[in-house]
C-alpha cells in the first residue's frame, strides 16, 4: 500500500509539473494577452494547451483518488511541491534564472508546505489498518 | 496587499488575485463534493456527485482559472509565477477556517506564516 501513496504521488507532482511547463509554452506562444476571442483562439489553436489539459486532468482525477485513501499530510505536500520540479526545469526550458528572491522566497514556501503536510499528519492520524 | 511594485504590473497583480479567488473557490466546492458521506463507492459516488451542483462549480471555476493562469505565466517568468501561486494554499486554508471550522493549530499558522513570507519575497524582490 505505501508503494501505491508513493507512485500516487509521484504521479501527482509529474501532472501537476506537466501541466505548469505546458502553460508557461501555450501562454508564450498566445501572447499578446488579451480578453478577446483572437486570444483564446491563439491559446487553443497550439499544442501545448492539450498538455495543459492532459496534466490538470490527470491531477484532478489522482488528487480525488488520493484525498479518499492516502494520509492527508503527504498527499497535500505531494500535491505543492511541485514548485521545486517546476522551478529547476525552468532554468533548463526557459533559460530563467534562480535569482536570489526566487531562492529565498521558494525555501520558505517549502518549509511552510512542510509544516502545513505535518499539520494535516497530526490532525487526521492514520486509521488502523482494517 | 498589491503594490505596485517595480516588475509586476497591475494586470499581472489582477490575474494573480482572480486566480486566488477561483482557485480557493474551486478547491471549496470539490471538498464540498468529495466530503458528502452519503456518497458510497466506486461508480455510485461519482454519480452522487454528478447530480449535485458542487463538483460543477468546482469544475466551473477551474476552467475559468486555466485561461487566467495561462494568461498569468504568459506575462512573467514560470519560476516566479509557480512561487507566487502558492499563496493559494493560504488562501484554501484561512477559507476552510472559516466555511469548514478547520482548526489553525499552531503548525498550521506558522506554515501559514512561512509560505506568504516566501510570496512575499518574491512578489517584491522575484
Amino acid at each position: 500500500m505505501r508503494r501505491f501513496y508513493l507512485f500516487g504521488f509521484l504521479l501527482l507532482m509529474g501532472f501537476d509539473t506537466l501541466s505548469q511547463i505546458s502553460f508557461k509554452y501555450a501562454g508564450t506562444q498566445a501572447l499578446p494577452v488579451a480578453a478577446s476571442v483572437a486570444w483564446l483562439l491563439r491559446v487553443f489553436g497550439q499544442p501545448w494547451v492539450y498538455g495543459a489539459i492532459v496534466g490538470y486532468v490527470g491531477a484532478f482525477f489522482t488528487w480525488m483518488s488520493l484525498l479518499k485513501h492516502a494520509p492527508i499530510g503527504p498527499a497535500f505536500a505531494a500535491s505543492h511541491l511541485e514548485v521545486v520540479s517546476v522551478m529547476l526545469l525552468s532554468v533548463w526550458l526557459f533559460d530563467e534564472h534562480l535569482t536570489v528572491p526566487r531562492v529565498l522566497g521558494a525555501i520558505a514556501i517549502i518549509a511552510g508546505i512542510v509544516c502545513l503536510g505535518l499539520a494535516e499528519s497530526r490532525e487526521h492520524p492514520p486509521e488502523p489498518a482494517a | 496587499m498589491l503594490p505596485a511594485t517595480g516588475s509586476i504590473s497591475s494586470l499581472v497583480a489582477g490575474l494573480w488575485l482572480l486566480n486566488v479567488l477561483l482557485d480557493t473557490g474551486g478547491q471549496l466546492a470539490f471538498k464540498a463534493a468529495a466530503g458528502s458521506p452519503l456518497a458510497g463507492d466506486g461508480l455510485a459516488r461519482w454519480k452522487h456527485m454528478a447530480a449535485r451542483p458542487w463538483l460543477w462549480l468546482g469544475i466551473a471555476s477551474y476552467v475559468i482559472e486555466f485561461l487566467v493562469w495561462i494568461a498569468f505565466l504568459s506575462l512573467i517568468p514560470l519560476s516566479e509565477g509557480v512561487l507566487l501561486g502558492s499563496i493559494n494554499i493560504v488562501a484554501i486554508m484561512v477559507a476552510g477556517r472559516f466555511l469548514f471550522g478547520e482548526r489553525l493549530t499552531r503548525l498550521r499558522v506558522i506554515g501559514i506564516l512561512l509560505v506568504t513570507l516566501g510570496v512575499t519575497i518574491v512578489g517584491i524582490a522575484g
